[in-house]
């Protein structure tokens, strides 16, 4: 692909930027490549060289967009409020509409036909028992065979299930339930009716799939009812359908929209405290990116847990773990590259289990032989010594 | 001029590194062709990441071999331009040199890469007690082989001195391929000290490739106080009367009315919003003799009509130095690019030329907030302005000289700590006379006899006697 083509991102965004690089170290594909083009600065100045300087996007200028994580550390960094979110969308929206060809258009599409995602999956776990597939260094987990069955306990509150993690991390969901249900709440789900949120489509710049999964994901979760997501990838996604769709509906919705902790800690008192037998566990809190840098909403996590075990933070200024949804499958050297400085982050914590809020994190750090827990995981757990 | 894979030069820079690390499309050479300052448009050759001392000589001598200038870059943080490419030379990004080479707890000392960042640097030798002093408000990005370059200041220069102060040796690769030590990571040098002649150098006479840094003992007690003002005047006047007294802070920054509103509204550090001025204060040292100079600079502070708030803890401590050290980035908010000055003027005439200030930049219909080190006289006006209004650099570069010009008069310099790079170039004759610049031209190309390292910087051309001038004005569109 080497063609002039308009990237379609606001003007004033672009114009933004000042270029004082205060973004550059909390980027986690220039702190470990050092390189200008993979850095928010040097991003968008890529861009403004298309958009406003009329430069062929050419090879050079897809690897500078495509190895960002899109974790958006970036963004509270900034002093000046750049919204580099909504210009990577822009721009990799720009991309599909100028005819990139894209696999993952067509893979993207199986994780919104639920029944067909989830018979898949059980080939792949099949496959993967019998050594068919080379799990690891695809940054595959071992997906179960079978999948307990999640019932409805109420209709006081949603919790949204999602595509892969309602097909591969289902007990996750069934921890969560059941802590949200020791919380006092009856909690509904939304079955068949929605699967995935459209976060890995919005990444990819599939602007039509995103707007019709979030179509379909709003009328699954209707009502008044809170919804409560514990993936954070999802979450964020969720709370900005509102911005995405432009829509006073879907506005309205994305302010039911909670992180499951969120909605735990201003519920905290209905939570038992932690009994005597619970075994005392030092947990290390990662942050996932889309609830720390998108949602900002990573305290509760903390708040949450820190009642039934040891917390540690880990002290590398919430930098991304390299998962980011469908980029360590996409950039599997980068991202195991980001990778390291996490794992000596947890090295130096001490902490024997990280917690982590999101599905592709877990996975991710998994798959370097740490011990990921979902947070609510190790909640349920500490809940069930006294149960 | 393009550079294809089958250039010569790229085809020798690949020889010396490997081919990924030798980056030379549109795109890429257009991305490295500004730092932080305002200075777009210029025009890189190729670029090259070295990771050792041995593959900077191998781009330094393919560069030779083409007749190539070569342009040393770090985090590309640089105020002045002094990474600003001209006339596409090699340009040697020290990025991914960010190791530390080792710490010697004993001695105060470590060896570092130039391409590590300055805050990493205190970070790794936080076990130790000991932190790298100068503390550029960039300092969580900026590279230590940058802070060298430009010789760097920061707020709590003011007590502990600029970078120079704290590098005892650099190792530096000529234009000639050679690599050299100057100075004793002891600290003592026999004959002339050309390390201290490199520091400052902005890239001018080779590249450094490895720093001897002094580390500086973690203060026992610290403590921050937050002064606010009715007036500049008053909060100039209580920097003056704090030095006068004898107390050497390690650090006064002074913010004004302007900067106050927009720091606030990004980081909410509880600044006040209806003062004029606010200075803020921190002393260090034994508990003792904190708490004493604290409670006097509270009083010095509220005889001049200031109120004083001392942050609680650590938390609050680091709150109020966020809010000054992002200083420089929130103004996008009201503008979305900014011009930032650095001059100095002498303590006792802060107030006057800040009143000045304010009226060059009503003159020159802009607006202008001021965010500096008080304590000496380090003056930082940011002039703000939108680049697509038609017209508006010329008058920006008119307020600029102004303020440059009022500096001048006062008995300041030109610059406190941004260095000259290719915005004040044109300046210098304000500065030195034509001895003084013949003087300092000679010094360079003593290190870099047919001046191609970081070509067109510092030195106005015409004042160099030398017969290479490659360089003898800044090309068209470098000036925004």
């Amino acid at each position: 692909m080497s063609a002039k083509i308009s990237l379609g991102i606001d003007p004033e965004e672009l114009a933004s930027c000042v270029a004082c690089g205060l973004c550059l170290p909390h980027c986690p594909t220039f702190r470990v490549t050092g390189e200008e083009w993979a850095s928010p600065r040097g991003r968008i100045s890529a861009m403004r060289q298309v958009q406003d300087h009329g430069m062929a996007v050419d090879q050079a200028f897809l690897e500078s967009m495509d190895t960002c994580v899109q974790c958006r550390g970036c963004e509270p960094a900034c002093p000046s409020g750049v919204l580099f979110g909504s210009m990577m969308e822009a721009t990799q929206a720009a991309l599909v509409r100028n005819r990139r060809v894209d696999w993952r258009r067509w893979g993207f599409r199986i994780l919104g036909h639920r029944r067909l995602l989830h018979f898949l999956s059980r080939v792949l776990a099949v496959a993967q028992r019998l050594r068919l597939v080379p799990s690891k260094r695809l940054g595959l987990p071992l997906i179960p065979l079978a999948q307990e069955t999640l019932r409805a306990s109420g209709e006081d509150v949603w919790l949204f299930t999602g595509c892969v993690m309602d097909a591969w991390q289902r007990s996750t969901h069934a921890a969560v339930k059941r802590v949200v249900e020791m919380a006092g709440a009856g909690v509904a789900l939304p079955g068949a009716g929605a699967g995935c949120c459209g976060a890995l489509a919005l990444h990819a710049g599939l602007e039509s799939q995103t707007r019709a999964l979030a179509a379909r994901t709003m009328k699954a979760l209707g009502g008044s009812a809170p919804v409560l997501v514990d993936s954070a990838g999802c979450g964020a996604v969720l709370k900005e359908y509102g911005r995405l769709l432009g829509t006073p509906e879907a506005e309205a919705f994305s302010e039911r929209v909670q992180d499951v902790h969120e909605w735990l800690a201003a519920n905290a008192d209905q939570l038992p405290s932690a009994g005597q037998r619970t075994p005392d566990v030092t947990v290390a809190i990662h942050d996932p990116c889309h609830l720390r840098h998108v949602q900002r909403v990573h305290q509760p996590v903390a708040e949450v847990l820190s009642r039934y075990a040891t917390v540690v933070m880990l002290n590398d200024d919430g930098l991304c773990c390299g998962a980011g949804g469908a980029y360590a499958a996409m950039q599997p050297e980068l991202a195991a590259s980001i990778r390291v400085r996490k794992l000596e982050a947890i090295e130096r914590s001490g902490a024997e289990v990280v917690a982590s809020a999101n599905p592709g994190c877990t996975i991710h750090l998994a798959n370097a032989g740490v011990t990921v827990r979902h947070p609510l995981e190790i909640v349920d757990e500490a809940l069930e010594y006294d149960r | 001029m393009g550079f294809s894979r089958a250039d010569p030069l790229v085809k020798d820079l690949r020889r010396v590194l490997s081919s990924d690390r030798v980056r030379a499309a549109p795109l890429e050479r257009s991305i490295m062709g500004r730092d932080a300052s305002i200075f777009e448009g210029g025009q890189a050759g190729p670029v090259c990441f070295p990771i050792s001392t041995e593959e900077v000589q191998g781009c330094v001598d393919a560069a030779r071999r083409h007749g190539r200038a070569v342009v040393p870059r770090g985090a590309g943080t640089g105020l002045a331009g002094g990474a600003v490419p001209l006339e596409e030379p090699v340009v040697v990004v020290t990025t991914k040199m960010n190791r530390l080479l080792s710490v010697d707890a004993d001695r105060r000392m470590a060896w570092v890469q130039p391409g590590m960042i300055n805050l990493d640097l205190s970070r790794a030798t936080a076990p130790y007690g000991l932190h790298f002093a100068p503390d550029p408000s960039s300092q969580q990005v900026c590279s230590l082989g940058g802070n060298v370059g430009t010789n760097a200041g920061g707020p709590h220069c003011l007590a502990h001195g600029v970078t120079s102060a704290h590098v005892l040796a650099v190792e530096v690769v000529l234009m000639s391929g050679e690599a050299v030590v100057l100075g004793d990571p002891d600290g003592w040098t026999p004959g002339l000290d050309l390390r201290g002649a490199y520091v400052g150098s902005e890239g001018m006479m080779g590249v450094t490739t490895a720093i001897a840094v002094r580390l500086t003992p973690d203060p026992p007690a610290v403590q921050t106080l937050l002064l606010a003002f009715d007036s500049v005047d008053a909060a100039a006047q209580t920097v003056s009367a704090v030095i006068a007294d004898g107390i050497v802070p390690s650090a006064i920054e002074m913010m004004d009315k302007n900067i106050i509103w927009a720091v606030e509204n990004f980081v909410g550090a509880g600044f006040p919003l209806d003062a004029a001025a606010v200075v803020i204060v921190e002393v260090d040292g034994l508990p003792g003799g904190v708490a004493e100079e604290a409670d006097r600079v509270a009083e010095l502070a509220v005889e001049r009509g200031g109120s004083v708030r001392r942050a609680a803890d650590d938390e609050e401590r680091a709150l109020l130095w966020k809010g000054r050290k992002s200083a420089f980035g929130a103004i996008a908010q009201i503008k979305p690019n900014y011009y930032l000055h650095d001059t100095v003027v002498p303590r006792t005439r802060l107030a006057e030329v800040m009143n000045q200030v304010y009226e060059i930049v009503e003159e020159h219909n802009l607006q202008v907030m001021n965010v500096f080190h008080a304590g000496d006289g380090n003056l930082h006006p940011l002039l703000l302005y939108d680049r697509r209004e038609p017209g508006v650099m010329d008058r920006v570069h008119a307020a600029g000289s102004a303020i440059i010009e009022a500096s001048l008069a006062v008995g300041g310099v030109l610059s406190g700590e941004h260095g000259i790079g290719i915005e004040k170039r044109d300046f210098m004759p304000l500065m030195f006379t034509e001895a003084d610049l013949d003087a300092q031209g000679r010094l360079r190309r003593a290190f870099d006899p047919n001046e191609m390292a970081n070509p067109g910087k510092v030195l106005p051309t015409g004042a160099s006697c030398a017969d290479v001038n490659a360089l003898d004005k800044v090309p068209e569109g470098v000036w925004g």
